[in-house]
């Protein structure tokens, strides 16, 4: 078992670690919302944990706390994530459509200038050196705290699904003009479903800036937006377990791909292409339709059936 | 400000103020057609200014597959004169407008034709650009490839002049991408406005249904509007390349971002809104003090920001009232 865990330990954390930001994006798609701001927040959460455990302003607070100290960290990366997902959703959800995926895009593109030139979070090399959380001796027990961490936000998903809130998500991705009809505010509900998003995302960069010992401005890219939408929507975006296997399988894939050497990140490409264009309803959705008989078939929706831009 | 400064600022940020207004005309022409962002197109833009390379040089010496091929051993006959090199530019316009056919018959019809959700078509156009992106770097490496400097014949590098006494120098290079630009502008105004093509386009974006009972075949002038999204695109990237070099596989990826921000700022879909928020966004760029230049790269976005709060469709944009 040991044997088992110190050559896969770090491969099972980065597995749940996928997962969990998958399903932080999970919870604005329930709205019906396209985000790709998980990097971003999950980069702040990290630059706060690695500043608190690194910089000498805190030094007084990191003796006095002890190990107290790191479940500090993930409450500030938490706190401070929230709000920064109130400053960057409220103008977006405003509007409808794919606007909030573009002004994420602009929040993780200016985060990541911002950290490329602060001191505060050591420029271009970032933060080095930051100490192993609980005094760790090995990664896998990192286990120790993201896995309790997945089962925390899968209860959390699932008692909000059957909950008023999660109905309301689920309304609003339906119909947004109806659900406003029926006293659903759909600005409000979109923005509490992006923040919670943000919370998980930043509480998962904090927890992972230890588990790194280093963090810089490479951690939040728009490559890692693609990434984690992926694991997502091949997943399967109607089903809490989708962003959890999707996220696992998706970093595993790179992994058992490595005998293709440079092809690698063509093939990767390639699967995106071909799991969205033959898992339309992800993989878990796929599966849940081999278990249920089929549903009566739709005609297919015609191309595009309204304007959706301006005059050319 | 000192004028002589203020005209060398003014003159720099119309030149990469133009070349994203037509690299993000390219992300509109699509939008306006079919509501959806095509996030292939930096990937297209970079594979624009690798054909033109390609046509010009011939060989890529640094580095990957192709390492060791000479297209033209007795040397390209695309290089030495403006004429030829502006044909190889076309040219290598033209390969990234069949590249976004492609694109669109392999990524993007399928899932029309399911009534997928639109959200795949994202996903999709992200894998087709991870996949082209990490082709070139396989095929021709990771280096930067510089268009030699005798590439275009005898042209004078540079025009200088005076205001006052200080002296303003303007590199040839952005007299040409500016002039290359509004000439394009020019030529997309007169089809989409004044031609029968431009008008079925039109018809398109306007409501597709109709169109085709109209008799317009709309998946025909979904593949023109690519075809003109992608030559738009390679064309932007061979002017980047011209006047900053081809800085490997991933360089149109800022583009491709800074892009987005620009349709917004424009206002989605409109296309006299792609260049006002081009040239804006350039111009914006420009004038950033030295002493921030550091933030350049953030300011597109923060304008994407501030658009967003205090005018949501844009600076040209109409707005839309929601139907039912």
């Amino acid at each position: 078992m040991s044997d088992f865990l110190q050559s896969y330990g770090f491969l099972l954390v980065t597995l749940i670690q996928a997962g969990l930001l998958g399903l932080s994006l999970y919870f604005p798609l329930m709205a019906g919302q396209l985000s790709l701001a998980s990097p971003g927040f999950y980069a702040l959460g990290g630059y706060v944990a690695a500043i608190m455990l690194t910089n000498p302003a805190f030094a007084g607070l990191r003796d006095t706390l002890g190990n107290g100290i790191f479940p500090l960290t993930w409450l500030a990366a938490g706190l401070l994530c929230a709000l920064a997902g109130v400053i960057v959703g409220v103008p977006a959800l405003r509007l409808r459509g794919i606007y909030l995926a573009l002004a994420t895009i602009a929040f993780i593109e200016i985060l990541r200038v911002v950290a490329l030139n602060l001191s505060i979070t050591g420029g271009a090399i970032g933060i080095f050196g930051i100490p192993q959380t609980f005094g760790f001796q090995d990664r896998w027990q990192y286990l120790l705290i993201f896995g309790p961490m997945l089962l925390l936000v899968l209860a959390f998903t699932y008692m909000l699904q059957k909950s008023r809130v999660g109905r309301a998500f689920r309304a609003i991705r339906e119909d947004e003009l109806a659900a406003d009809a029926m006293g659903v505010p759909p600005t409000q509900y979109k923005v509490l479903a992006f923040v919670i998003g943000a919370v998980i995302a930043g509480i998962v960069g904090s927890m992972s800036a230890p588990f790194l010992n280093t963090w810089n401005a490479k951690q939040g890219t728009f490559d890692a937006s693609i990434a984690i939408l992926a694991f997502v929507l091949i997943g399967g975006s109607r089903s809490m377990w989708g962003p959890v296997v999707g996220g696992a399988l998706l970093t595993a894939v790179p992994e058992l791909l490595r005998f293709l050497q440079d092809w690698r990140l063509v093939i990767n490409g390639l699967v995106l292409v071909v799991a969205s264009l033959y898992l339309p309803q992800g993989i878990v959705g796929a599966l849940g339709k081999l278990r249920r008989s089929p549903p009566p078939s739709r005609p297919p929706v015609a191309p595009t059936t309204d304007a959706k831009g301006g005059t050319p | 400000m000192e004028l002589s400064s203020f005209v060398q600022n003014l003159m720099n940020g119309l030149a990469i103020g133009s070349v994203y207004a037509i690299f993000a005309l390219g992300y509109t022409l699509v939008f306006s057609i079919l509501g959806i962002i095509n996030f292939a197109h930096g990937a297209v833009f970079t594979l624009g200014a690798y054909f033109t390379y390609t046509l010009v040089v011939g060989q890529f010496e640094n580095n990957g597959l192709l390492k060791g091929i000479n297209l033209f051993p007795d040397g390209s006959p695309f290089s030495g004169s403006p004429v030829m090199f502006g044909l190889a530019t076309i040219l290598g316009a033209c390969a990234a407008g069949a590249v976004a056919v492609l694109i669109e018959r392999l990524a993007f019809r399928p899932m029309r034709s399911r009534g997928a959700d639109p959200l795949l078509a994202l996903v999709s156009s992200l894998g087709v650009a991870l996949v082209v992106v990490n082709l070139i770097q396989l095929l021709v490496g990771a280096e930067i490839y510089n268009f030699p400097s005798d590439a275009y014949g005898e042209v004078q590098p540079a025009l200088s002049f005076k205001i006052g006494d200080k002296v303003v120098i303007i590199r040839t290079v952005q007299l040409i991408i500016f002039a290359v630009s509004l000439v394009m502008l020019a030529v997309l105004g007169y089809v989409i406005g004044r031609t029968k093509v431009g008008k079925a386009l039109r018809a398109v974006a306007e409501s597709p249904s109709t169109a085709s009972l109209l008799g317009i075949s709309v998946d025909r002038f979904i593949l023109i509007t690519f075809f003109l999204s992608g030559f738009l695109g390679g064309l932007a990237g061979t002017l980047v390349g011209t006047a900053f070099g081809v800085a490997g596989p991933y360089f149109g990826v800022v583009y491709g971002l800074k892009g987005l921000a620009v349709i917004v700022l424009g206002g989605l879909g409109s296309i006299p809104g792609a260049v006002a928020g081009g040239l804006v966004i350039g111009l914006a760029e420009a004038f950033v003090p030295a002493e921030y230049s550091a933030y350049k790269d953030a300011v597109a976005f923060a304008l994407l920001f501030v658009i967003l709060l205090v005018r949501p469709q844009g600076l040209l944009g109409r707005n839309l009232i929601q139907k039912v």
